[in-house]
């Protein structure tokens, strides 16, 4: 036997995973619906002639979103919950992301349809679509215990929502994307070095976690930074290719930090 | 209005179980999950090899993490100090098992969350929590922590350690570990006043 502590247990610590893959999918497609709805609300307060096929796509998302949320959860057969929201409880990131879901789904219904005021819905919209790619980092940041979801989460979480929903544009000869897309790539790639380096230069639980990340996907998080860090030389040329590599980059870099940042080291 | 605690005298357990497995009947706890469970240490090398069982639970923190994220107020604590789960209220959003750092909680298969409530429905029958009730060895006490002579107060203030675990993230437990073997695991936090 080595000095080493051995641990055994009788039951179990909820120390499983408790996320599955309908929230690690709900993590991408919010970051999908709030990025294209910042982007309907940006050409809504534009000068230029309104594409109101960007506010139902921007809908059809949210949409999209709040069904997987709804089919994801354990009390998906008690409907009635849905008036809880209605009391204020601002310390909650995932009230905050239910209320920015929900109006953004009202703002983009109103655009797409084109009734009352086209800059005050875009206001609006742009309020409530930042609330809705912010909200994510929010929640994982607030989980002091775990450590792999640091506060650094609060801005990665937010440029690479922006980027998944910019990049995707691309594909879509958004041209006028390219530029904000490599600006964002680069943001979502410097963010992530950073932090690797704030695990490694963390305490003890931070480089815990940092190894649990390294062990379980530490050569797909390197991938995910690489894609982003490329994704700019290409998004000129090749504008759907650097938007392509960009989302993958991103949408692969959220997804691990959120499966395995559910890490948290034992009570010792 | 009382403020419930717990100290568990970790000289005193020794690792039999009995605890767990009254609180899975007690509760009806489904299969794969528990609210409470016996971690085992074995540390050291021989002949110096040590052993330690520690129980743990929802430590029932005064400063609960699990509350403030919870976006329908299903989590909450009540006038006595119970972290409770509203399931009424409860949409199984998964918060409040990422914001508890010692992993108490757990899905129920019924569609909500669920941890150890210190047994709310027996106590408030005069009755003790069915892990205390059963505990063969008398390591658990239980009471009001504002109570000088309460049991638990004296057990605590007999103690020649009293740690929590986790103190450095301010939740102030109230379920507090007496007299762990020196050198081992838990830190010290003093006594909770």
């Amino acid at each position: 036997m080595t000095g080493a502590p051995v641990t055994t247990l009788y039951g179990l610590p909820g120390m499983g995973p408790f996320w599955h893959w309908p929230t690690l999918l709900h993590f991408s497609l919010v970051a999908l619906a709030g990025g294209t709805a910042l982007l309907a609300a940006l050409r809504a307060l534009g000068r230029e002639r309104f594409p109101r096929r960007l506010a139902w796509l921007a809908l059809g998302l949210v949409a999209l979103d709040l069904v997987l949320l709804w089919a994801g959860s354990p009390a998906r057969f008690r409907l009635t919950h849905v008036y809880l929201y209605l009391a204020v409880r601002p310390t909650s990131a995932i009230w905050w992301g239910a209320w920015g879901l929900a109006s953004t789904a009202v703002l983009t219904l109103l655009l797409a349809v084109g009734r009352g005021p086209r800059w005050l819905w875009g206001g609006m919209l742009s309020l409530t679509a930042t609330i809705t790619l912010v909200y994510p980092g929010l929640a994982l940041a607030a989980n002091a215990a775990r450590p792999l979801w640091t506060p650094l989460l609060l801005a990665f979480m937010p440029v690479t929502g922006l980027l998944v929903a910019w990049g995707a544009a691309l594909l879509f000869r958004q041209r006028d994307l390219r530029d904000p897309v490599a600006g964002l790539a680069l943001g979502g790639a410097l963010l992530g070095a950073l932090y690797l380096a704030g695990l490694a230069f963390g305490g003890a639980a931070a480089r815990a976690g940092l190894a649990e990340l390294w062990r379980e996907g530490g050569t797909a998080y390197l991938a995910a930074l690489l894609a982003m860090l490329l994704s700019p030389l290409l998004v000129r040329r090749w504008p759907a290719a650097g938007g392509l590599l960009a989302v993958a980059g991103a949408v692969l870099a959220r997804s691990l930090i959120v499966h395995i940042g559910a890490f948290m080291p034992p009570a010792m | 209005m009382a403020r419930y605690g717990m100290a568990i005298d970790l000289s005193a357990c020794v690792g039999c179980a009995a605890c767990a497995v009254a609180c899975k009947l007690e509760n009806e706890v489904p299969p794969g999950v528990s609210r409470l469970w016996i971690r085992l240490e074995e540390s050291g090398r021989f002949p110096e090899l040590h052993m330690q069982y520690r129980p743990e639970q929802c430590l029932q923190c005064e400063a609960p993490p699990c509350v403030p994220v919870c976006p329908t107020g299903a989590s909450h604590v009540t006038s006595d100090g119970l972290v409770l789960v509203d399931v009424e209220k409860c949409i199984a959003c998964g918060a409040c098992i990422a914001a508890c750092p010692y992993g108490a909680r757990y899905f129920d298969p019924r569609g909500f969350v669920s941890k150890c409530t210190f047994c709310e429905h027996r106590l408030s029958q005069g009755r003790l929590p069915a892990c205390v009730e059963t505990c063969p060895t008398l390591c658990r006490t239980f009471g009001d922590l504002d109570d000088p002579h309460s049991e638990v107060s004296q057990a605590i203030r007999a103690a020649e350690r009293v740690d929590v675990l986790k103190p450095e993230l301010g939740t102030r437990p109230k379920v507090v570990y007496l007299n762990a073997p020196a050198g081992f695991g838990l830190r010290s936090m003093g006594v909770p006043r």
